[in-house]
């Protein structure tokens, strides 16, 4: 979707029924690379966000998802110009729905070197448990 | 190999629900599985050993900025050699197979300004920039003449 915002913006005015969140103050925004693991307690969660620090990273729990956003700590000096670039400015943005599976009470999240990891404790009610027979 | 969750029938797909929800929240998400399918292949370009590069320049130097994310210092290898710039980083990944060595190397063509002596680089948040300076005749000189 956020690349479709990109390419029509027109498209990113909120319909009707108001959306959950407000996206206009991030600017154009990129979904980061991730990738989910799953045990029986938790689940892993692992971003890829070169160039955000521990300050520029907003990760929110609110209802049933949870919202990652990074912005980049680092910006050109003025005096530097372009010779070729592959990278983008925009703000890192990943929203996963999670439908309350996890105790977001719990979310233990480390940086570093641009890796975020995320473990999200299962909420109780779906971890597996043995039921003792009478 | 890709997934196609199930969903566990919740408040939010259950027909009542959808009153108060927009139209195109539906939509939106299949429209976004649908991109996610279609970009899956490209986004797998850092695993296939490549990383984005971007170079700058000042009138000293030229600065050449790589992502990335997860490296250890120790396992960065920046070489100047016959006018190339080599980047290199290995990492010990955990794969299905136990612990893998993963390895994404690059290469980028110098200008032609610059100089081998005195290259130096930093590592920050999973970025590294790589400074080289100018060679003295590239460098914009100024020159005040003393007019009698």
């Amino acid at each position: 979707m956020n690349l479709i915002h990109s390419l029509i913006p027109s498209f990113s005015r909120a319909p009707v029924v108001a959306q959950g969140h407000d996206e206009k103050d991030l600017g154009p925004t990129v979904q980061p690379r991730y990738e989910i693991k799953e045990t029986d307690e938790a689940f892993g969660l692992t971003v890829t966000l070169p160039g955000v620090t521990k300050d520029n990273l907003e990760i929110t729990a609110e209802g049933e998802s949870l919202r990652i956003v990074g912005k980049r700590s680092w910006s050109r000096p003025d005096d530097w110009s372009v010779i070729y670039r592959e990278t983008t400015d925009a703000t890192y943005l990943l929203e996963i729905d999670h439908d309350n599976a996890v105790d977001t009470e719990k979310v233990h999240a480390e940086l570093r070197d641009g890796i975020l990891r995320l473990s999200l404790p299962k909420a109780e009610e779906i971890k597996p448990r043995r039921i003792e027979i009478a | 190999m890709r997934y196609i969750r199930y969903n566990y029938p919740t408040r939010r797909s259950l027909p009542v629900a959808a009153f108060g929800r927009g139209a195109w929240n539906g939509l939106e998400s299949e429209i976004d599985r649908l991109f996610n399918a279609a970009l899956a292949g490209t986004q797998n370009a850092a695993a296939a050993g490549r990383f984005p590069v971007d170079a700058y320049q000042d009138t000293n130097n030229v600065y050449v900025r790589a992502e990335l994310p997860g490296f250890k210092r120790d396992a960065i290898n920046v070489e100047v050699v016959d006018g190339y710039l080599t980047l290199e980083a290995s990492r010990e990944a955990e794969g299905e197979k136990g612990q893998t060595k993963a390895k994404v190397n690059r290469s980028i063509a110098l200008p032609e300004d610059v100089q081998t002596e005195g290259v130096s680089a930093a590592y920050v948040d999973g970025v590294l920039t790589v400074t080289l300076p100018k060679k003295e005749e590239a460098k914009p000189r100024k020159i005040s003449v003393a007019v009698k």
